[in-house]
């Protein structure tokens, strides 16, 4: 019995060794000559990867005569993937690279093309702002072509149906925020008898990064966006601004009065979307588009009403500058070896931007994907849309509808106002001036002195120190390396005058 | 129960179950309410609230799995580099064990130290990556069974277990005319099946929840095992607001969320009961006449 189970495990082993041994061929044709060229490109996946075949690409590699093949590379892993990539040297033609410490240093060893002086010969490349590639350019040279996002994503969007309710408007200073917030907590906005519902929520990231509720609020109310420069040219940190410390005491007295949610220091922002999402909060700053916000609600509670207006303070609108890209799109010196080849790439980006190109990108294909009704195109299946069109969104440079789309989309009001609101925004822009500056103590230890402020601002927001213990904090954080910090973003600023 | 109980046995035991009883039911609840919430409907969880026993029942987010094939795929894949996975790394470690467990084997000490650097030192990411590459594995569902096929660890257990194998077994087998290899396969392995069944688990575990080694090596996304896609979107869902190219609003829903963890960990908690009855004792009892 024994014997003959020994020998069916050792035959399934052979058998399996047999039918996994034929290894995968992926062939590749010549690179010069008169057929499609061979591109390949590395990007990060957008939800569920795309069929190689199926009609969006083939379009692409039509229009583009090239002979596209996209890897897509699982988002939790990406930048470990880029590195070990570029260690072997096996590159793809074109890459997605994100704005990381690492990348400028593998950008400054001269792996990847400059383009600064090639963009001019592109019409569509050369006819984007010139503030998305002054975004990723390292020591004043531009890399890659940036997948474009809006700089000023940051809206206010709130419930128009309580806040009528209450008389009330959309928030300018921070008193009115304090009051509108107050009213939706114990007021009873939801009329149910049950002090269940907050005027604002934070979660876990509230002090962090772009989407910080802290940065965001700040600048509306005159404070710099994450850093500032002072008369004499030296930089200090937004934490140090008197706009931004009125906010925290204003978080401070919303969490004593319990105004707030109480568990803000450890609440995921999903758990956050949730409670908005089921008609229980009312007021939040975000880098969505509150119409998702209305269809979600509107399926728990039919009659509410969600409105977005812009960041504003008593000096009008201010709204924190972001990168204006999630990524840029460098060509290795490794794989596209020559002049001409690379002539050959920058010409598919560059028709990717034209007028048949970004309607496929952003909008799929007519009578699949989105219908044209008179001046507007009208999306037929949103889930649809979003499996089949969406990886393609994301990860092609495209400008919406800002840049050589022939009929807008069409958008309910709501939809239109917000992105209105974020398209303006671009001139209220208040620049994070570090955004491309050097600092080595911030690639060395960037996250470990976030973290003796982050950690610091929501013990003062509980109470748990006074403004003392704050300042000693902020004093902790210069001795630890934000000095240096500040000192070398001058010093990297002074060079790039 | 035994009779002859005091009542301070008594309340010993009574604390002791509602003690074991609690703890048991802090580890128990977080699965239910997974698997709860991935039976409900997403309406109802919107509302809110902690679901234990959804309303309604409903398999929308199962749907959503079976909607297409790339979940179905990768568990196929996540099954195979487990099973076949498995199966390389007991033979090669009993292979390799077993020698070792011999004293009279030359060079034994040598080959201990170096097993013992293994692992106190590893190369790191760039150069494994190197070695396997240039073995021609990327690609291939091999990269996640032949570069760990032996754990440093596992190794050393097991030749110690082979080390408390009677010796007198083995010389009876010897005499009656078996080889080593037929000693290994008739004698030394049909003793060791405690030890085969933990590690064998250990080494199942370990493949079932391959996920940085999958991105590393294989490029081709239908041989994704499923922890790489679980991962994309369970953790996606929370690491990704703030980055630009994503609408903050714009989540997974937690329904599919949780059912995608239904799906990739149910599997793999269905081996545990089979192994049970290997980690039975009491194997050698009797094999040796003392």
């Amino acid at each position: 019995m024994k014997k003959r189970w020994m020998t069916t495990v050792m035959a399934m082993l052979a058998g399996m060794m047999v039918v996994t041994a034929c290894g995968d061929k992926s062939g590749g044709s010549g690179v010069n000559g008169d057929g499609p060229y061979p591109l390949t490109l590395v990007v990060n996946q957008v939800g569920e990867i795309p069929d190689p075949n199926n009609p969006m690409e083939e379009k692409i590699r039509e229009y583009t005569n090239t002979d596209l093949r996209i890897q897509w590379i699982p988002y939790s892993a990406y930048d470990e993937k880029v590195n070990v990539m570029v260690a072997s040297n096996e590159l793809p033609k074109l890459i997605k690279l994100n704005y990381t410490p690492t990348t400028i240093s593998s950008l400054e060893a001269d792996l990847f093309w400059d383009i600064t002086t090639h963009l001019k010969n592109y019409p569509n490349l050369a006819a984007q702002p010139q503030a998305y590639y002054d975004n990723i350019s390292v020591n004043g040279k531009v890399y890659g072509i940036p997948l474009f996002r809006d700089m000023g994503r940051a809206i206010v969007s709130y419930r128009k149906d309580w806040l009528d309710a209450a008389g009330l408007k959309e928030p300018v200073t921070l008193d009115d925020w304090y009051e509108i917030i107050r009213y939706s907590t114990e007021e009873d906005p939801d009329g149910n008898g049950k002090r269940d519902t907050y005027g604002m929520m934070l979660d876990k990231g509230y002090n962090q990064g772009t989407a910080s509720t802290l940065t965001r609020l700040a600048v509306s109310q005159g404070a710099p966006n994450k850093w500032g420069i002072d008369e004499q040219g030296n930089f200090y940190p937004e934490f140090e601004s008197e706009q931004f410390f009125e906010v925290m005491k204003l978080f401070r007295r919303l969490y004593e009065e319990k105004l707030i949610n109480q568990d803000f220091a450890v609440v995921d922002s999903s758990e956050l979307n949730k409670v908005y999402e089921s008609g229980r909060a009312n007021i939040r700053i975000s880098g969505g588009n509150g119409q998702s916000l209305q269809t979600k609600l509107e399926k728990v509670v039919p009659e509410a009403v969600v409105d977005v207006s812009a960041l504003q303070g008593p000096e009008g609108v201010r709204v924190p500058g972001e990168s204006g890209n999630t990524g840029f799109l460098a060509i290795p010196k490794s794989t596209v070896k020559s002049e001409e080849e690379l002539a050959k790439v920058l010409t598919f980006v560059d028709k990717l931007l034209d007028p048949e190109m970004v309607n496929v990108i952003n909008k799929g294909i007519e009578g699949v994907h989105y219908e044209v009704e008179g001046d507007y195109t009208v999306t037929i299946d949103a889930d649809k849309d979003a499996q089949e069109v969406k990886p393609y969104r994301d990860t092609f440079p495209q400008r919406g509808d800002l840049y050589n789309m022939e009929k807008k989309a069409k958008g309910t009001e709501l939809f239109n106002k917000n992105k209105q609101i974020v398209y303006e925004n671009e001139n209220y822009i208040v620049p994070n001036p570090a955004l491309t500056l050097k600092s080595n103590t911030y690639n060395e230890r960037g996250g470990e002195l976030e973290q003796i402020i982050t950690d610091a601002q929501t013990k003062f927001i509980m109470g748990q120190i006074d403004e003392a213990g704050w300042k000693a904090e902020v004093e902790r954080w210069r001795k630890s390396g934000g000095d240096q910090m500040a000192a070398e973003y001058k010093e990297s600023y002074e060079n790039q005058e | 129960m035994r009779q002859d109980q005091t009542w301070g046995n008594r309340l010993f035991d009574i604390i002791n179950h509602s003690v074991l009883f609690i703890v048991a039911i802090v580890c128990v609840l977080p699965f239910v309410y997974v698997l709860a919430v991935s039976f409900a409907s997403p309406a109802e969880v919107a509302k809110g609230g902690l679901i234990l026993w959804p309303k309604e029942w409903s398999l929308v987010s199962y749907q959503y799995i079976f909607s297409s094939d790339t979940l179905p795929r990768s568990l196929l894949v996540s099954i195979y580099i487990t099973v076949v996975g498995t199966l390389i790394n007991l033979a090669f470690t009993s292979l390799m064990a077993y020698p070792l467990s011999k004293p009279h084997l030359r060079g034994r000490n040598p080959i201990l130290l170096g097993v013992l650097i293994t692992m106190l030192f590893s190369g790191g990411m760039i150069p494994t990556y190197f070695v396997v590459n240039g073995l021609n594995l990327t690609n291939t569902l091999w990269s996640l069974m032949i570069p760990n096929a032996i754990s440093a660890f596992n190794l050393i257990v097991l030749k110690n277990f082979f080390q408390q194998i009677p010796d007198g077994l083995e010389d009876s087998a010897k005499i009656d005319g078996c080889n080593d290899l037929g000693v290994l396969i008739r004698i030394v392995l049909p003793l060791s099946l405690p030890a085969m069944a933990t590690f064998g688990l250990f080494y199942a575990v370990a493949h079932w929840n391959t996920f940085f080694n999958a991105i590393l090596y294989i490029n081709d996304n239908e041989k994704w095992p499923i922890q790489v896609l679980l991962r994309e979107i369970v953790i996606l869902a929370q690491s990704r607001v703030g980055d630009a190219s994503f609408d903050e609003m714009d989540v997974q829903p937690l329904t599919i969320r949780m059912a995608v963890i239904v799906f990739a960990t149910v599997p793999i908690l269905l081996v545990y009961p089979f192994l049970q009855k290997h980690f039975a004792k009491g194997v050698m009892l009797g094999s040796v006449k003392g």
